[in-house]
């Protein structure tokens, strides 16, 4: 569905996106991650045809992005990162604004408005002026905004940045049914737990695509999983106190708090005795020690100090 | 049509938010009506009743005479009497009288004796109408007086040269006459090319001309559907200013209306076309400002609001010709006071209509329909 070869964007001397390339299927839920000024948004404004790429091509259904910037228009849906919506109109109005826009008219746009407001829930709010919408409904609204011309491809830039949690969720929820209804999605966000959710995902840092592909396979990469080492969980009371305990261990190669554990990232030859032992001297005789597979973020965080150590001389 | 893509969403969307925001609507109709009536009222060069002290050192009836026609000329105002030419003088540079009239102790003898009887008349030159006006009036005044005596000495009776002046149009020579139909046009523009100026800029400001990027929208249609609101609502404002100048300042209209609402429909089709094109370039509610301001600011001095443009420097006159309200204003004059028809004045729509067209083009093409 999207095709990107070597995508680049130079803004004077500073390259925002340098070489990127990869592709999306059709009804994948493609998730973008990657810190702020990566170059996230910056790849999402020159698919959507609003930016001009320094070079390299993309593609979106076989619509070139610069060439068939016209017909590309019709086939997506972009949700910018500060998507706004017009305040002072009503749910209904910011709804038939976006589908006249398109070119929709009369029943077609009631009937494509009224299958939106069902499919997001808004019926009780649609004589609601937005400025007067929760930020979840805004959110909720923005979207089916940029779904009344029926796009085949939808961009969300941030679209769960700055709200709740029940919110959040209910919007993954409804990011899965328009999968569903064959709609490719294009999300960036910040949360690897949203990450974890998508059929696939890529990684952008320093402007540079570092990964690309399905999140079980990343996990997989013999760069997350060095030969020789694994990595294990462990549960205990006064994690804090453990963690440094457990640093002082030779052959523990790395070791991170994560809630009520930490996990380590040990060499084969370190038993789970020995992690006991060296957690009984800072007073710790209980410990839950099991053997897990890397997180997403494990892989991001091991593939972004790779990029630092070919960055630095 | 795809060069207006996207127009009819624009439209109907600009026209329910312009009449769900009540201040809005507001501010587009209140500042105008306002400054037309201040403007109207305020801007008035007919001359009437200058402060005027005396010194009289004649006391005598002909000075007294004289006195008496100075004031009967509705022109001067005597407000007091002094004892010197120092306090007469003192008097005006204080600002208490704009004139300063002295008859000296000689002037009814000489007069007798049929020699020159000589009258002084200080005038305040700091405000050159007043000065203007005082000198005419006072020169008159002699002129008659002389004349009256000469005839009656010569047994002639009839003046032997007489101009009979006739004013056209504007038989009395009211000021508002001259000044409403100008400050039509100067109100008309302040709250119209803001309106547009803004138009753009507050979708930029809100982040949703993104989502316009985005949407296959012609920069046409955008622009018109942008333009449209506000061109009819400059209309309802032509018409109701219109009726403030007609019912409240009196002022005839004796061209047609047909010719006074296209002169209007031209006239604020550019300068929403202006608006538009400030909105294309400002990033800001500030910025959209301060060029619109800068744009206005010229065409008060240099349309002929204030001065006749003949007399402007030929530099100055060439900048009036480039400004939509130096067409505007002789319009309405001609229109209104003198009853001129379109057909008098065609070249004058034409290039209205021509300025319209261009910035809009120049609007539309300027618009960047990408990010940089």
């Amino acid at each position: 569905m999207i095709e990107v070869q070597n995508l680049t964007k130079r803004f004077g001397n500073f390259t925002a996106v340098d070489g990127a390339s990869f592709s999306v299927g059709k009804g994948a839920i493609f998730g973008f991650l990657g810190p702020n000024g990566s170059g996230k948004s910056t790849v999402i404004r020159m698919l959507c045809g609003i930016l001009s790429p320094s070079g390299g091509k993309a593609s979106i259904g076989g619509h070139d992005v610069v060439a068939d910037s016209d017909q590309l228009k019709g086939t997506i849906g972009y949700m910018s990162q500060k998507f706004s919506l017009y305040d002072e109109l009503t749910v209904t109005e910011n709804l038939l604004f976006y589908g006249r826009l398109y070119g929709i008219k009369g029943e077609t746009l009631r009937q494509r408005m009224d299958e939106l407001i069902s499919l997001t829930h808004l019926a009780p709010y649609v004589g609601r002026r937005a400025a007067l919408l929760s930020g979840g409904w805004r959110q909720r609204l923005a979207m089916a905004c940029c779904l009344m011309h029926k796009p085949a491809v939808l961009f969300l830039d941030e679209p769960t940045a700055g709200i709740d949690p029940v919110a959040r969720r209910e919007l993954w929820d409804l990011l899965f049914e328009f999968s569903s209804q064959g709609i490719t999605l294009f999300v960036t966000t910040h949360y690897m737990d949203e990450a974890e959710r998508c059929s696939h995902v890529g990684y952008i840092y320093l402007s540079k695509l570092i990964v690309c592909g399905e999140p079980d396979h990343l996990k997989q990469l013999p760069e997350v999983n060095p030969a020789g080492a694994r990595r294990l969980d462990v549960t205990c009371d006064h994690v804090t106190v453990g963690l440094q305990a457990v640093r002082r261990l030779p052959g523990v190669r790395s070791a991170t708090v994560f809630g009520q554990s930490m996990h380590l990232l040990v060499e084969q030859r370190i038993t789970e005795q020995q992690i006991h032992e060296q957690l009984a001297k800072v007073s710790i005789q209980q410990a839950d020690i099991r053997p897990i597979a890397p997180s997403l973020e494990d892989v991001f965080v091991t593939l972004t100090a790779e990029q630092l150590e070919g960055v630095r001389p | 049509m795809k060069l207006f893509r996207g127009y009819t969403a624009i439209l109907l969307k600009e026209f329910t938010t312009m009449f769900r925001d009540p201040t809005t609507l507001f501010f587009m109709f209140f500042p105008p009506v306002v400054q037309i009536i201040a403007f109207g009222y305020a801007l008035d060069n007919d001359v009437k009743h200058m402060a005027t002290v005396l010194l009289n050192e004649d006391r005598t009836v002909e000075s007294r005479q004289l006195v008496e026609k100075f004031a009967n000329t509705g022109s001067f105002r005597i407000i007091g009497e002094v004892r010197s030419v120092g306090d007469l003088e003192a008097a005006i540079r204080q600002g208490k009288a704009y004139v300063g009239l002295q008859i000296p102790p000689d002037f009814t003898r000489n007069l007798r004796a049929g020699r020159n009887a000589q009258v002084q008349v200080l005038i305040d030159g700091s405000s050159s109408t007043i000065a203007l006006q005082a000198l005419q009036t006072s020169m008159g005044i002699a002129m008659r007086e002389s004349l009256v005596m000469l005839g009656a000495a010569t047994g002639q009776r009839e003046q032997p040269v007489e101009v009979r002046p006739q004013v056209l149009y504007n038989p009395s020579m009211k000021s508002a006459n001259f000044f409403v139909p100008g400050v039509m046009g100067l109100a008309l523009q302040i709250a119209t090319v803001f309106a547009t100026a803004l138009a753009l800029v507050r979708e930029r400001e809100k982040g949703t001309l993104e989502n316009l990027l985005v949407a296959p929208l012609s920069r046409s249609g955008l622009m018109l559907g942008k333009l449209t609101p506000y061109l009819l609502m400059s209309m309802t404002m032509a018409t109701l200013i219109f009726l403030v100048a007609r019912w409240v300042f009196q002022i005839p209209i004796r061209g047609d209306l047909s010719a006074l609402f296209l002169a209007t429909f031209l006239f604020v089709f550019a300068l929403l076309s202006i608006g538009l094109l400030i909105s294309t370039r400002a990033q800001n509610h500030m910025q959209a400002l301060q060029m619109t301001m800068a744009l206005i600011l010229p065409s008060v001095f240099f349309s002929g609001f204030l001065f006749p443009r003949e007399t402007m420097p030929q530099f100055f006159y060439w900048i009036s010709t480039v400004i939509p309200a130096t067409y505007f204003i002789e319009l309405m004059r001609a229109t209104m006071l003198r009853g001129a028809t379109i057909a008098d004045y065609w070249h004058y729509y034409v290039i209205l209509a021509g300025m319209g067209v261009g910035v809009f083009a120049m609007a539309a093409a300027r618009f960047r329909t990408k990010l940089s």
